[in-house]
C-alpha cells in the first residue's frame, strides 16, 4: 500500500464535500416536508423553519382526514393504484404466458405485432380520440384499461417465463390440467420475482400518474391525489391574493393553510413509495442494471 | 414406348404433420391468452397510430373512429397552418432551448456523479449518497412540482431565504413565475430528480472495470485524477456512446430525464408561458382544449419525425465518430 498523496486528500478532501452537498439536497427536501407537515400553517407562513417544527400540531393531518375530497382522492388514488397494479400484472403475465408457449404457431408473427406497437406510438392527441369515442372518459376504467398492457414488461416476463423448466408444465399437462390452471397453479407461484417486478413497477406509476385525472375524467369524485395537489400548487405559485376555496378553507380551519395542506398531502403522496423504496430497489434497480449491462 | 412406372410413394396426407387446425387446437388456450392480448393492443396503441392520418385529413369528433379514415384528405393544410402560427416561434424556440439545455447540463452529471461515488472508499458513504440520490426518480413530477413551490417562493422558499444569507443575491428571485427563469427551472428541476437514476447505469459500468489495471496505474506512479481519465473514463465509453444516443433520441421529450412536457405543463403557468410554451404542450392544449383534433395531431406529428431523425442521426454519427452504435 502506497502513501497516500497530496492529491489523494485533495480529492477525496472535495469528493466528500460534494457528495455531502448532494445527499443533503436530496434528503433535505423530504425532512423539510415532514416538518411543516407537524407545524402549525399559520406559524410556517412566517419563515424561519428548518430543522424541527416550531409549534408542534397535528391540525394538518387532521384537517386533511376529515376533508371529504382529500379522503375521496386518497381512496381513488388506493383504488387505482390496487386494482391497476392487479389487473396490469395479471393480464401482461397471462399474454406472456401464451407468448412463451413453445409450439406456439404464428410466434413470429405476434412478436413483431408486439414489438412495433412497443417503439411506435400514435401520440396523447389520437389515443384521446379513440378513449373518448370507446366512452372510457369520465369513468375510474380510463386509469387502469389502457395501462393494463405492458410490452415492455411483457417482454421481461416472457423471458422469465422460458427459463421456467418445461417438465413442470408437461407434467400438469399430463395429468390434465388446463392451460389456464397450469397458469395460475404453477407458473405465477414461482414467478415471484418478476411478478414483483413488474407489481413495483406499474403500481408506482399508478400512484404517480396525474394527467389522466386532469383531462380524462371531469367528475370531482373520480379526481385522484395527484389532481388535488395540482389544484393547490397552482393557487400557490401565482402570487395573488388568496382567494376562492383556499382561504374560506384557511379561515375555516384557522391554523392550517392551504401551503400546509399541500405540504401534509404531498408527505401523504411521498409516504407509499418511501415504504416499497427497499424492494424497489431490490428488484428494480437490479432490473435497471441487468439493463444496462445487456443492452 | 416408355413402360409405366406405378407410383409408388404413400398418399401424401399420411407423411405430413398433423394438420394446421389440428395443431392450433392443441394449443387453442395460449392461442387465446396471445389474442386477447393482441385485441387490447390494437385498440390502445394500434387505433392511436392510425390517428396519425387526422394530421392529414379534416377530422371532427362527431366523426367517431372510422371518421378517422373516412375524413376529407387536406394533405399538409394543418402542418403548414402551424408554420404561420403567430406562436410558431415561441414554441419551437422554447422546445429546443429546454431540449439542449437539458442535453448539455443533465448528461454529463450523472457520469461525474458515478466518478466520484466509485471514489468512495468508505462503502457505507457510498451507499447512502446513492440511496437517497435516486429517491426523488420514483415520486411523482407533481410532488416535484409541489417541492419548487414550497422551496422557491418569493416568500417562505428557503432558497431564496439561503442564497439571501449568505449574500449571494439582495432581493428573493421569483424563480416560480419571472418567465427568464422558467429554463433554468425546468433544467435545475430535472436534473434534481433524475441524476441519481442515471448515475446506476454509469456505475455499473464502472464497477465491471478490472482492479488490477488500477494497481497498475498507480506503480506507474499515475495520481487520482490522471487514473480517472486514463482508466475509468475510456472503460465507460461505450455506456457513455449508448446512452447519449438514447438522449439525443429523445431529446425533444426532454432526453434522458424526459420531463419536458410533465414541467412545462406542472410548472408552466399564465405569467410564464412566453418561456415555458412547448410543442407537445402546445399540442395537448389545441387538442384537449379546443378540440382542433387535426391542428393537434399533426404538431404532435412533427414532433415525433424530428425525434426519428434525430436518433438514427445521431446512431449514425456515433457510427462514424467512434465505432459504437445502438444499432
Amino acid at each position: 500500500m502506497k502513501r497516500r498523496t497530496l492529491e489523494d486528500y485533495l480529492v477525496d478532501g472535495i469528493n466528500y464535500f460534494l457528495l455531502a452537498l448532494i445527499f443533503i439536497a436530496t434528503f433535505y427536501p423530504f425532512y423539510y416536508l415532514i416538518v411543516i407537515s407537524f407545524n402549525n400553517g399559520l406559524d410556517s407562513s412566517l419563515g424561519g423553519i428548518y430543522f424541527w417544527p416550531r409549534h408542534f400540531t397535528l391540525v394538518n393531518y387532521k384537517t386533511l382526514v376529515t376533508d371529504p375530497s382529500w379522503i375521496l382522492a386518497f381512496f381513488v388514488s388506493v383504488a387505482r393504484t390496487v386494482v391497476g397494479t392487479f389487473l396490469g400484472v395479471g393480464f401482461t403475465s397471462l399474454v406472456a404466458y401464451g407468448l412463451a408457449y413453445k409450439q406456439l404457431m404464428f410466434k413470429k408473427v405476434y412478436f413483431a405485432i408486439f414489438i412495433i406497437g412497443m417503439y411506435v406510438s400514435g401520440g396523447i392527441i389520437p389515443l384521446y380520440v379513440i378513449l373518448r369515442q370507446i366512452h372510457l372518459l369520465n369513468t375510474f376504467w380510463v386509469y387502469v384499461l389502457p395501462s393494463m398492457l405492458n410490452i415492455f414488461l411483457l417482454f421481461i416476463a416472457i423471458s422469465f417465463f422460458r427459463e421456467i423448466p418445461s417438465e413442470l408444465e408437461e407434467s400438469a399437462r399430463i395429468d390434465g390440467a388446463s392451460e389456464l390452471r397450469i397458469f395460475l397453479k404453477i407458473i405465477l407461484p414461482i414467478s415471484k420475482p418478476v411478478l414483483a417486478t413488474m407489481a413495483l413497477f406499474i403500481g408506482v406509476t399508478q400512484w404517480n400518474s396525474w394527467l389522466d385525472s386532469a383531462y380524462y375524467v371531469q367528475n370531482e369524485h373520480l379526481r385522484t391525489l395527484t389532481y388535488k395537489m395540482i389544484q393547490v400548487i397552482n393557487q400557490a405559485s401565482i402570487p395573488t391574493n388568496i382567494q376562492g376555496p383556499g382561504a374560506e378553507y384557511a379561515a375555516k380551519v384557522a391554523q392550517a393553510t392551504p401551503f400546509s395542506l399541500e405540504v401534509t398531502a404531498m408527505v401523504v403522496s411521498i409516504i407509499p413509495i418511501i415504504c416499497v423504496y427497499p424492494f424497489l430497489q431490490k428488484y428494480f434497480v437490479k432490473g435497471a442494471m441487468i439493463g444496462a449491462v445487456k443492452g | 414406348m416408355k413402360p409405366k412406372v406405378q407410383d409408388t410413394r404413400l398418399p401424401i396426407y399420411s407423411v405430413s404433420k398433423p394438420s394446421v387446425w389440428k395443431r392450433l387446437r392443441k394449443q387453442a388456450s395460449p392461442q387465446l391468452f396471445v389474442i386477447v392480448g393482441l385485441i387490447v393492443l390494437f385498440i390502445f396503441q394500434y387505433l392511436p397510430m392510425f390517428g396519425i392520418l387526422m394530421a392529414f385529413k379534416d377530422y371532427s369528433i362527431t366523426d367517431g373512429i372510422s371518421g378517422i379514415f373516412t375524413s376529407h384528405w387536406v394533405g399538409f393544410k394543418y402542418f403548414i397552418q402551424f408554420f404561420h402560427d403567430y406562436q410558431f416561434k415561441t414554441i419551437v424556440t422554447n422546445t429546443l432551448a429546454i431540449s439542449f439545455l437539458k442535453l448539455i447540463f443533465t448528461f454529463p452529471i450523472p457520469i461525474i456523479l458515478a466518478l466520484m461515488l466509485n471514489e468512495v472508499r468508505i462503502s457505507v458513504v457510498k451507499r447512502i449518497v446513492q440511496t437517497t440520490s435516486y429517491f426523488p426518480h420514483f415520486i411523482s413530477w407533481v410532488v416535484v412540482a409541489g417541492l419548487a413551490s414550497v422551496f422557491l417562493s418569493t416568500d417562505t422558499g428557503l432558497f431564496n431565504d439561503f442564497l439571501m444569507k449568505l449574500g449571494i443575491i439582495h432581493h428573493p428571485i421569483d424563480f416560480l413565475s419571472d418567465p427568464h427563469h422558467f429554463w433554468g427551472l425546468a433544467v435545475g428541476t430535472a436534473m434534481w430528480k433524475e441524476t441519481g437514476w442515471w448515475t446506476i447505469i454509469f456505475l455499473a459500468a464502472v464497477s465491471g472495470i478490472d482492479p488490477t489495471l488500477y494497481e497498475a496505474a498507480q506503480i506507474d506512479g499515475a495520481g487520482r485524477l490522471k487514473r480517472i481519465w486514463h482508466i475509468t473514463l475510456p472503460a465507460i465509453r461505450g455506456t457513455i456512446v449508448v446512452v447519449l444516443i438514447l438522449a439525443i433520441g429523445s431529446l425533444l421529450g426532454g432526453g434522458l430525464v424526459g420531463s419536458n412536457f410533465e414541467q412545462s405543463f406542472l410548472l408552466g403557468n399564465s405569467v410564464n408561458s412566453g418561456r415555458s410554451e412547448i410543442l407537445q404542450t402546445y399540442a395537448f392544449q389545441m387538442g384537449l382544449a379546443q378540440g382542433r383534433y387535426s391542428y393537434a395531431t399533426a404538431i404532435d406529428l412533427l414532433q415525433s419525425v424530428i425525434s426519428v431523425i434525430l436518433i438514427f442521426g445521431s446512431n449514425w454519427i456515433a457510427k462514424k465518430t467512434t465505432k459504437t452504435g445502438l444499432f
